[in-house]
């Protein structure tokens, strides 16, 4: 009976499985092979070189363009926990309001683009910010620097990715039992003070990887550098991209995107490391006899 | 109090420049800023005379139908494996079907435009639906999974020792119980293909899809044309959500009753 449950198991999964290895697991772990491929003028060969790698990393574009990625990312992805923190708290563990959960779910799924669009018509020169500000006399003349700057593509960011952070840090959130914070407060600890000492440490696993996920995504996205960024505030993604669709020397964008990838895994060591010195993350307790 | 306070400006500041984008889409010039000149519906009749809007949408909704059904199989065959596998196989199936989530979208385009150039597939309307099932799957499998987490196994085991054969058992037991969720996710699959634009610009070809389209758009001009489908879209997907949620809700509340009455 076992046997046969987990025989029948592995056949309905087959299909699922397959396509996910044939179009998702198969083409990801390709790009790394890819990224150590020769691409000579006009073709493409099989090779075990790093002249991709040794050419992104020795670009000075690429470290320019790298470093507006990780600064704009990391204040996108800071800004957006700073404020999916207290949301999260307030819709878990205050109000639980349906109404609040489901306007974010929309705003969650509600067009890319459009919301793109919105703050580029929300930040451009005579757009409704400027000519707001205008009208009441506050500037005198539009202020230029909001669109095209590493500021807009960062606002957008945030706007972009703040539900999808909000979503996580709920998910994180409901791990927590109501009776441990109550308990922390019958103890005479503040709100502030619960929430810091009970509530991260207890969610920190899942506000880590909340944190991380949105970084990923504020890192990565390349649309809205293309669209608000100037010529300031171009990142990595964009470079990347402009690879698969202009230029076209794929190995080399395959090399990049690999060095973006190890990257992200270096951020995220240091905010582990970050979080346990300062004591957000318990360190691993170790079993005591009681 | 303060944290309620807090609470409003942050939802404001998510919802506020959409309700502006839906304002100026009504607007009767062709300006984009305040003051307000005066309501119109000039910019939604405009959308009408644009047959190459036409066409992109109708490629759109093909893909999203596409990919709904699609993904709406899979995932169906994966949940059913799911409940016949012990920890760690489950733990594989969804390791393979969730992780696309926590990978920028760029990543996942890129890739696959490489596998797709290596076995030199044409780019078109099936490679936009694969890479589209990618992107949805992990909806799919994590609503499943919160669903599965309270199937009851012995349901099935005890239709089946009941006499019921297998295909009996799955028609009569397993689907009712598992359809409205994967109904509902399915919905957010066609909203979530309808949107995508990131991944299908590497493997669209010569495909326009709604969202390449508006892309072009916006490129181009600053219109507002661009409101205008804008809001049909906030519309749109307001309504898929609205659908989304009201199919999980009555249908599990009617199985629950089902459940009760027998």
């Amino acid at each position: 009976m076992k046997l046969s449950a987990r025989w029948s198991g592995w056949t309905l999964a087959s299909p699922t499985i397959l396509f996910m290895l044939a179009f998702f697991v198969f083409p990801s772990l390709f790009l790394l092979v890819y990224s150590f491929w020769k691409a000579s003028s006009f073709q493409i060969t099989p090779a075990f070189q790093f002249d991709n790698y040794v050419r992104a990393l020795t670009d000075e574009l690429f470290w320019r363009v790298t470093f507006n990625a990780v600064i704009i990312g990391l204040m996108s992805a800071v800004v957006c926990m700073a404020m999916a923190l207290p949301v999260g708290y307030y819709l878990v563990f205050v109000s639980r309001s349906r109404l609040l959960e489901q306007i974010i779910l929309v705003t969650w799924f509600s067009s890319y683009l459009v919301r793109i669009f919105a703050w580029r018509t929300l930040l451009g020169n005579d757009g409704v910010i400027n000519t707001v500000l205008q009208s009441l006399g506050l500037i005198d003349a539009p202020i230029e620097a909001l669109l095209y700057s590493r500021f807009a593509v960062g606002v957008t960011l945030i706007h972009l990715y703040l539900p999808y952070c909000i979503i996580l840090v709920m998910t994180a959130f409901h791990e927590i039992r109501q009776d441990l914070i109550d308990a922390s407060r019958d103890l005479g600890r503040s709100q502030v003070g619960a929430f810091f000492s009970v509530v991260v440490p207890n969610a920190s696993a899942g506000l880590v990887g909340a944190f991380m996920l949105t970084l990923i995504m504020t890192m990565g996205d390349f649309v809205t550098p293309q669209m608000l960024g100037g010529t300031t505030g171009q990142t990595t993604g964009l470079l990347i991209a402009d690879q698969f669709r202009r230029t076209g020397n794929w190995p080399l964008g395959s090399a990049q995107a690999v060095i973006m990838f190890l990257l992200v895994v270096l951020i995220f060591v240091a905010v582990i490391v970050a979080g346990r010195t300062l004591g957000f993350i318990p360190k691993r307790r170790k079993q005591r006899a009681v | 109090m303060i944290l309620r306070i807090f609470v409003a400006l942050v939802i404001s500041f998510l919802v506020a420049p959409l309700l502006i984008i839906v304002l100026f889409s009504f607007h009767a010039t062709a300006s984009l800023s305040f003051p307000f000149q005066g309501l119109s519906l000039r910019w939604y009749a405009a959308l009408f005379e644009d047959a190459q809007l036409g066409d992109a949408m109708l490629t759109s909704l093909l893909v999203a139908l596409v990919t709904a059904v699609a993904t709406l199989v899979l995932g169906m065959c994966a949940s059913l494996a799911w409940l016949r596998l012990g920890g760690r196989a489950r733990a594989a199936v969804e390791a393979v079907t969730i992780t696309p989530i926590a990978l920028p979208g760029l990543f996942i385009g890129v890739s696959l435009l490489i596998a797709l150039a290596l076995f030199q597939v044409s780019l078109g309307k099936v490679t936009i639906i694969i890479a589209h099932i990618v992107i949805s799957m992990p909806i799919v499998m994590i609503a499943m999974r919160a669903r599965l987490a309270l199937f009851d196994t012995m349901l099935e085991e005890a239709s089946r020792d009941l006499g019921a054969n297998s295909l009996y058992t799955f028609r009569k037991v397993t689907l009712p119980l598992i359809m409205p969720t994967l109904v509902s996710a399915a919905v957010l699959t066609f909203a979530i293909s309808l949107d995508e634009f990131i991944v299908t610009g590497f493997v669209s070809g010569t495909e326009t899809t709604l969202p390449m389209f508006i892309w072009s758009m916006m490129r181009r001009t600053v219109t507002p044309m661009i409101n205008a489908i804008s809001t049909v879209i906030l519309i749109a997907t307001l309504a898929i959500l609205l659908i989304s949620s009201h199919i999980e809700r009555t249908r599990r509340a009617q199985s629950l009753r089902a459940r009760e009455s027998e």
